[in-house]
């Protein structure tokens, strides 16, 4: 599965997003704030640890958080960098 | 006090002051409900179903709070249930004991409460809230505490009795009420609002009931 | 309308102690004592996170097995010693509890059910326990119920229980927020990190006459949403400001007139700020505060009845007790933490209390002359 799709999968499993579809949620649409998914600082956390399980990557400066995970595209090009 | 508007929802349809709105139609009937309504609030997926439910009976309540003046501080929110928060509690618990990861995004909703806040920060309302464990719906209850709510100070109550714990107790129903519409005995209040919640549990909905309100 | 006229010239409430449980003692006399050692129940508890971390907790060591329901029915025997039967069973007597989460060892069965089954049980009441459950601010709501039901004559007493025991499920899940705190707990400093969970249970006494006993007045008290967010505490503090304004306004004293605050204290770094800047809006940051959870840490449900009990102790001994942990200014608006034990007549106290769900609670305390 191509990255971003497998990206859109693990964040509805992990938010438990479970009435949303990876179709629901586009590459470039912000993830947090009131647009987008609406999400917040208590799903960055839930961000930091699936990055840490699925991908080993830690995030040690948690001021970068909202910038990574601005949206699906920030969080592969992020994801790429850092494989 | 006078009880001006109400709704009530469950997998079976979505209604408002009696009527059906909505028939139920899949096995998601929250989503399919929030989908139907068109109601642009992507928050609404991070709920749990209880907030969920919530969320969507008072979406259904809108018209008549429309009118309502000085409601972001004299509304009080009065909600009760008898499983409290136990469906999340139950998958926050699988979160550290099966996936090894205790989820923040699933404990910040085991707690029942935190449905009235998600009603607050809908609609900006900085009144009262108040959140019961009672072993089932008790008319009498409610009344009691919209009097006291009244007597403090407060203008209008929106109340819940909302269980989504599966099939056997899942129904969310909500009422508006008013202290200064004309005045009706406390009685006659819990009497119509027993009988309000007995027609919409009985009335063209087949379902299975745990135990009829008193 | 005629009913709500004849409430109008509303009955006077009093509270007065029924029970404290807490690692720091088994009544208000130990913790009297304890106080003014300050001395605190947090312990470093081996292997208690999630990761086996050895967390600070204030956990009472003698309970075992079903901690909830041997702290609730331990606390209850104590209300039957020292209450006659023909009080407890009274139909003008109501019992309510707060509770975040009761009984959690038995999930998936109702984690509420042993709390109406052990009041039952111990009390023998009339009338079935009445339970809220609303995050932190439950004790201090569960106080300002029973003052309802005082005022509008449904009961002439209320037996207010506060109960919440540490679990797994606590634990981790604040853990998963990464609000716990490294060490024990520092409310309002600069170095503070986090929360430290405890447990406890607490009983109060509401009364519509005054007793020989030490009592104090409840004057008034009140609610407010945050309407900002269900996890995290507001900002500019405006459900705190308006709690506290809404209370203040209800119970008919000036603001001048309060004494000391018991604010909620729970040494996360968002929670203390916002304190400090409701207590800054309301005009009130030169008042002597502090928080209890540097002695109890926070015991969620029970969290607004122990500590209401900590204020009457305050009134009861006119002394402030120092807020363990605090040592330097770590707010944005400063605030004037209590760093020693004094002597003070308290006349007026203020307690408040913030939670998950945006929930903010205040009520008011009067000495009686």
């Amino acid at each position: 599965m191509e990255l971003k799709e497998q990206l859109k999968a693990q964040i509805i499993e992990q938010l438990n997003l479970e009435d949303l579809t990876t179709a629901d949620i586009k590459n470039d649409a912000p993830l947090f704030g009131d647009e987008g998914l609406g999400l917040d600082s208590i799903d960055a956390l839930e961000f930091i640890v699936l990055l840490d399980s699925e991908y080993s990557i830690k995030i040690d400066d948690p001021s970068l958080a909202r910038e990574i995970f601005y949206s699906i595209d920030s969080m592969a090009d992020f994801i790429e960098s850092n494989k | 006090m006078k009880i001006i508007s109400h709704s009530y929802l469950n997998r079976f349809g979505a209604f408002v002051n009696g009527d059906l709105i909505l028939s139920g139609q899949e096995d998601n009937f929250l989503k399919q409900y929030f989908v139907q309504l068109e109601i642009d609030y992507p928050k609404f997926y991070k709920m749990d179903s209880l907030s969920k439910s919530a969320f969507l009976g008072d979406f259904l309540l809108k018209n008549t709070l429309q009118n309502m003046v000085n409601i972001d501080e004299k509304l009080q929110l009065i909600f009760a249930n008898s499983t409290s928060s136990q469906q999340t509690d139950l998958k926050f618990i699988e979160s550290y004991t099966f996936k090894k990861n205790p989820s923040p995004s699933l404990f910040v909703y085991t707690l029942p409460n935190i449905l009235a806040g998600e009603i607050a920060i809908k609609h900006k309302w900085y009144g009262e809230n108040i959140f019961f464990i009672l072993t089932k719906f008790d008319s009498k209850f409610f009344i009691d505490q919209i009097e006291m709510s009244f007597l403090r100070g407060n203008e209008y109550c929106m109340c819940g009795w909302i269980e989504m714990n599966g099939l056997e107790e899942e129904e969310c129903f909500m009422f508006v009420v008013s202290k200064t519409v004309h005045w009706v005995e406390n009685q006659e209040a819990s009497n119509e609002l027993n009988q309000i919640l007995n027609n919409y549990r009985n009335n063209g909905i087949k379902r299975t009931i745990k135990s009829s309100n008193n | 309308m005629g009913k709500q006229a004849k409430l109008e010239g509303s009955l006077k409430c009093y509270l007065k102690y029924g029970a404290l449980i807490s690692p720091l003692g088994q009544n208000v006399q130990d913790h009297y004592t304890a106080f003014c050692d300050n001395k605190s129940g947090i312990n470093q508890e081996l292997g208690t996170g999630f990761n086996s971390e050895d967390l600070f907790l204030s956990k009472i060591k003698h309970l075992k097995n079903s901690r909830y329901n041997s702290l609730l029915e331990l606390a209850c025997k104590k209300i039957v010693e020292a209450y006659s039967s023909s009080f407890l069973q009274s139909e003008k007597t109501g019992i309510i509890v707060s509770t975040t989460k009761a009984n959690l060892e038995v999930l998936p069965s109702d984690t509420f059910a042993s709390t109406i089954s052990i009041i039952k049980n111990i009390l023998n009441p009339y009338h079935e326990p009445i339970i809220i459950s609303n995050a932190c601010i439950s004790g201090v709501i569960a106080i300002n119920t029973a003052a309802d039901y005082i005022r509008s004559s449904k009961f002439d007493q209320v037996i207010i229980i506060g109960i919440d025991v540490l679990s797994d499920f606590i634990v981790y899940g604040f853990q998963s927020l990464f609000a716990l705190s490294n060490e024990a707990c520092r409310p309002f400093d600069k170095n503070r990190k986090g929360i430290t969970l405890g447990e406890a249970c607490g009983i109060l006494i509401m009364k519509n006459t005054l007793d020989d006993d030490f009592s104090v007045e409840y004057l008034a008290g009140a609610t407010s949403n945050d309407a900002n967010h269900i996890s995290g505490p507001s900002r500019s503090g405006e459900g705190l400001f308006r709690a506290v304004t809404k209370a203040i306004e209800r119970s008919g004293v000036s603001k001048k007139e309060i004494d000391f605050i018991s604010s909620h204290g729970t040494a996360t770094l968002y929670n203390d700020e916002m304190e400090s800047v409701a207590l800054h809006r309301l005009e009130l940051n030169h008042i002597p505060t502090n928080s209890f959870k540097g002695y109890f840490g926070h015991t969620l449900g029970a969290a607004g009845i122990i500590e209401t009990i900590m204020c009457m102790v305050s009134m009861e001994k006119s002394v402030l007790f120092k807020s363990i942990g605090f040592s330097e200014v770590g707010t944005t608006e400063t605030l004037n933490i209590v760093s020693e034990n004094s002597n003070v007549d308290l006349e007026i106290v203020l307690k408040t209390a913030s939670g998950f769900g945006g929930g903010n609670a205040a009520l008011l305390l009067k000495q009686v002359k």
